[in-house]
């Protein structure tokens, strides 16, 4: 019998490799920790019954009972039983410095300028969009959200608050599959961004950078908005990458002690 | 004699469904306001009256099966508990499910619900509204229609009672009256948004800036709600 696998090259066999039940099961722990911590799911909130969950991830009852079982070890959900039972968020996971420095160091900088690329080409596009879509009305709150990450100074709420922002301009684009991308882009990155393991990052031009892109789409300048979004973006691509070189690569003086 | 074109004859019957659906929504309303006739004011929502709204909600969402959410939302300043505040239930495949807002200011998914134009305009005027396409982000998170009616207790302005529509859903409604004008045409809303749209001219959340020299705005008679439909004569 011809081998498949001869014909096919190095990238089209990563593509047919068989998905571990294990795998599966941590992704489902990636993708409840990553909602909650993006303010998706909130502590206290019912995650829907096991059946509908596991038919909705798609795996086996068993896979998905072994991630619940990892949520609740970890603290993030707890399961009561009962008629107002279920499986509830109790904590918001704590993504642990050493969380942030395994991500800094298995991501790599190509990787990282590429969820930039990613983010660039949809953020264009969505800044675009809302210039064309938004109302006068709904700008007021793209400006409110635009200084979200002076209000506070705990990183994860900066986080949480740069993240909100970027979500809003695709509502304003009126676009649900362009704000399932920035929220799955959001969550790929924010965390990194603004965790203290990472380099302090100066919130006040955050928000300044904010403040212009909305103010750009309250005036309707197309070309305006996406200049300073892409530019937005390739700050937070640098930002990344100068905090992974400080982390994986240390600089001699770091060193001696 | 006059004769009826496709677009005048569509602007009425979208007008008709809709003031249909604007009828059973203010009953919906009234249904829930008798909740408090002679009572106190402000007003007080007890957990009985939550399950009455429950029921009432259910009961709306059966009988239109178009909403994928109905339920009720009351001004702040008109309940004396800030329990019951908000009371939306979405239609599931089995039975509704209450949907669960964060109504801290400064929340994260803050829903700042007195300040969603159908709550504002609803409160503002006495009257139905009707607000959308919007995503709805902070709520079902589907791109959605919300219509509401006020809910007056005591001549008072309490809140608002309405439904949810989706996008998706209205098209498959308005499509064949739309369908049936030659050329494009679109149904749009009070900030000139297409809601509907009969080809890829005019596309749903697209506004119209201007007016095409071809075309021109055929009011829908749907009172309060500002809607039209663009298309040529």
């Amino acid at each position: 019998m011809e081998s498949f696998l001869a014909s096919t090259t190095a990238f089209q066999a990563q593509v047919y490799r068989a998905l571990p039940e294990t795998e599966r099961s941590e992704a489902i722990v990636n993708r409840i920790s990553k909602a909650i911590a993006l303010g998706l799911l909130k502590v206290g909130e019912r995650l829907p019954p096991e059946t509908a969950l596991s038919e909705m991830f798609g795996v086996a009852p068993s896979t998905l009972r072994e991630a619940l079982s990892d949520l609740r070890d970890q603290g993030i959900v707890a399961t009561r039983r009962g008629r107002s039972g279920g499986t509830f968020v109790v904590k918001q996971p704590f993504t642990s410095a050493d969380v942030i420095k395994k991500w800094f160091q298995d991501t790599s900088i190509a990787e990282i300028r590429d969820v930039g690329d990613e983010h660039a080409a949809i953020a264009a596009a969505t800044v675009r969009l809302a210039c064309e879509r938004a109302e006068p009305h709904e700008i007021n709150r793209l400006l409110e959200l635009a200084r979200g990450v002076v209000m506070t100074d705990k990183s994860e709420l900066q986080a949480r608050a740069d993240s909100r922002f970027h979500i809003e301009l695709a509502v304003l684009a009126q676009s649900p599959r362009l704000t399932n991308a920035e929220i799955r882009l959001q969550a790929e990155t924010v965390q990194a961004l603004w965790a203290p393991e990472s380099l302090t990052r100066n919130p006040e031009q955050v928000a300044a950078e904010h403040l212009a892109l909305a103010r750009a789409i309250a005036n309707d300048a197309p070309e305006d908005a996406q200049q300073l979004v892409l530019e937005h973006i390739r700050h937070d691509v640098h930002h990344l990458v100068d905090a992974k070189l400080s982390l994986g690569y240390p600089t001699d003086q770091q060193e001696r002690p | 004699m006059t004769t009826t074109t496709p677009a005048v004859k569509a602007a009425k019957e979208i007008a008709a469904w809709t003031n249909t659906l604007g009828t059973d929504i203010d009953k919906f309303a009234a249904q829930t306001a008798a909740l408090w006739t002679n009572g106190p004011s402000p007003l007080k929502v007890s957990p009985r009256d939550i399950t009455a709204l429950e029921s009432m909600s259910k009961e709306f969402l059966g009988e239109h099966s178009f909403a994928v959410g109905a339920g009720v939302i009351f001004s702040a300043e008109a309940i004396e508990n800030p329990d019951g505040v908000l009371e939306w239930w979405t239609a599931r495949t089995q039975g509704i499910e209450k949907l669960e807002f964060d109504l801290t200011p400064g929340g994260e998914r803050f829903y700042d619900y007195q300040n969603m134009p159908f709550f504002t305009s609803a409160s503002r005027t006495g009257e139905r509204s009707m607000w959308g396409p919007y995503v709805d982000y902070l709520g079902l998170d589907e791109y959605i229609l919300t219509y509401t009616a006020p809910i007056q207790v005591g001549g008072k302005f309490a809140g608002v009672a309405g439904c949810d529509i989706r996008i998706r859903k209205l098209e498959e409604i308005f499509m064949p009256a739309l369908r049936a004008i030659p050329g494009d045409a679109a149904l749009i809303n009070d900030s000139r948004r297409v809601v509907v749209g009969n080809s890829g001219a005019y596309l749903v959340g697209e506004r119209i800036r201007y007016i095409p020299k071809d075309k021109q705005l055929f009011p829908i008679e749907a009172p309060h709600l500002g809607l039209s439909l663009l298309s040529s004569r």
